[in-house]
């Protein structure tokens, strides 16, 4: 019985949580520069994504060890150094780009400027890290992150050719701007595959005890969880193609980003879409400072986890406070938030093959996975899928930054 | 042989050099044309988006679909994004000397003034005056003019 409580727990805030700063501004851009047209993207990222999590569950249910504390055993800690330095990078990028949407969020609902929401958002997103267990952490954001469901329900509401909507899983070319396709592609890969998801995945399942017997809780969470996530990224894309391609608007604010919900939800549109874009953010940067803290501990080997005291586990919580104080201190700067989430998660494309190429060696390794290794047109997949994405990035992001 | 002979003459020999770069001054003053028609064709874009966004986010408040806050807040970051972009127009005298550019640069101005207006109007919550701006928005998608 708990098992299934566990599963339906688990899936429900997998879709709760799956929408971030990341997802929507990457959807509602595609949506309104290319219209259906890069669906097919987030269907990709979304099953690569499920592949990765099933396979960072597994890791840890049967090893025990979190991604980055196997990591650091099998290829050494000078090994490491490579990719926990540029995950950090990004990631302070990316808690800083989550701050900015949830204080664009709290703009959008009181007029006051964004820049003074840093701050506050920064301490209660400490203080919810500071206070709260892994599972109040992960299902509370997560069940709240349920109202990120109003984009399907916007989306089911403007009635979208369902023909064209399955042609669009098919990947094809734009008749123009490819530069500006590639890059989005780039970037909707880059917020659905977030390396850190992988961590503090394997992490969550090492703090709530998942072990062999369960990965079919794992496996069906997975996969059931992040499908039905991509699905509500998906319907940020097609209510964006359907409101605002047709109007012309090129999605440059968050502001421009609120009108899509107008034609289904009337008045209620920019509240349903402030607080999805605010929950969806907050949920995130806990997730993100959380894994900062996970990551540190686990490479140098102290004493972690969200549902110990805070005493006992000083120096996790010391590294999750610098990091969310580096964020905020980046946010504080003044970037445009949805600049700064458009580069983060492009740059988290570059910096892919790092952390997912030595855990696909990881997953083939018995001695941390016994008989569950993964299969082998799996890993090619995911190997072939990293690495041209990795590719595409380091052509069109500086090409998209310098103008295209 | 001729041709080898011709080939060899010093004086054809510079008009071959000289063609060669007659032809690469016209390749690339091609590809600079084409570079900049491509540059004003991105900024008169990016001006209709930003005119569809004010005229959109003008009709969901006289709906009474968004506060005054939002739209409010909504326009001023309309009007800050118009301005950036036509700051960015102003930096190339390519293309505020090319007829097109001056006149995308005029409009793109008005569209800036329009947008400052509706956010006043708004604040006043001057419905009539927000619907003639609105009416009056200068650049718009193709389709639609």
């Amino acid at each position: 019985m708990s098992a299934i409580v566990d599963l339906v727990l688990g899936i429900v805030t997998s879709i709760g949580g799956f929408v971030e700063a990341g997802s929507i501004s990457t959807a509602a851009q595609a949506g309104s520069e290319f219209g259906l047209q890069l669906l097919w993207a987030i269907a990709a990222a979304t099953v690569m994504l499920a592949l990765l999590v099933e396979m960072s569950g597994r890791l840890a249910a049967v090893s025990r060890r979190s991604l980055a504390a196997a990591v650091r055993e099998r290829f050494g800690v000078h090994f490491q150094i490579v990719p926990l330095t540029a995950e950090l990078l990004i990631d302070v990028l990316l808690l800083a780009a989550e701050i900015g949407g949830a204080a664009i969020a709290v703009k959008l609902l009181t007029g006051i400027g964004f820049q003074w929401w840093i701050l506050p958002i920064g301490l209660v997103a400490w203080l919810v890290l500071w206070l709260c267990q892994f599972g109040v952490i992960e299902y509370g954001l997560g069940l709240l992150g349920l109202v990120t469901l109003a984009f399907v329900a916007a989306a089911w509401k403007l009635e979208p050719n369902v023909s064209a909507v399955g042609a669009s899983l098919i990947p094809s070319l734009p008749t123009h701007h490819h530069t500006r396709y590639a890059f989005l592609a780039v970037s909707i890969l880059g917020a659905t595959v977030s390396p850190y998801l992988l961590n503090f995945y394997a992490s969550g399942s090492i703090e709530e005890k998942l072990n062999e017997s369960e990965l079919w809780v794992n496996r069906t969470t997975a996969y059931v969880g992040m499908c039905f996530g991509g699905v509500v990224s998906m319907g940020a894309l097609v209510t964006s193609a359907a409101v605002l391609q047709p109007r012309h608007i090129v999605v440059d604010s968050y502001e421009q980003a609120a009108l899509m919900f107008v034609p289904a939800f009337g008045r209620w549109a920019v509240t349903l879409f402030a607080a999805s874009l605010g929950i969806g953010c907050f949920g995130a940067a806990v997730e993100l400072a959380l894994n900062a803290g996970y990551t540190f501990a686990q490479v140098f080997g102290w004493s972690w986890g969200a549902n110990k005291p805070r005493r006992e586990a000083a120096r996790f919580t010391a590294a999750f406070t610098i990091v969310l104080l580096a964020s905020v201190a980046v946010g504080l700067i003044g970037f445009d938030p949805l600049r700064l989430t458009m580069l983060s998660v492009a740059l988290t494309v570059v910096i892919m093959p790092l952390v997912v190429l030595p855990f696909l060696v990881l997953m083939n390794d018995e001695k941390y996975v016994k008989k569950h290794t993964s299969g082998v047109i799996g890993n090619a997949f995911l190997a072939l899928l990293t690495v041209l994405g990795a590719l595409l990035a380091l052509v069109v992001v500086p090409l998209e930054l310098l103008g295209g | 042989m001729r041709l080898r002979y011709c080939f060899a003459g010093p004086v054809l020999q510079r008009l071959r050099a000289g063609s060669w770069i007659v032809l690469a001054a016209a390749a690339i003053a091609a590809a600079g044309c084409s570079r900049e028609d491509e540059r004003l064709q991105q900024h008169r874009e990016k001006f209709e988006s930003l005119g569809s966004s004010a005229r959109v986010i003008g009709e969901a408040w006289l709906a009474g679909s968004t506060s005054g806050t939002y739209t409010s807040s909504a326009l001023e970051q309309t009007f800050l994004l118009v301005e950036k972009e036509r700051s960015t127009l102003a930096s190339s005298p390519d293309a505020l000397v090319d007829s097109r550019g001056a006149e995308l640069s005029q409009a793109a101005e008005r569209l800036s003034r329009l947008i400052a207006a509706m956010t006043r109007d708004v604040r006043a919550a001057d419905a009539a005056s927000v619907r003639l701006h609105v009416a009056s928005i200068p650049i718009k998608p193709a389709e639609s003019q």
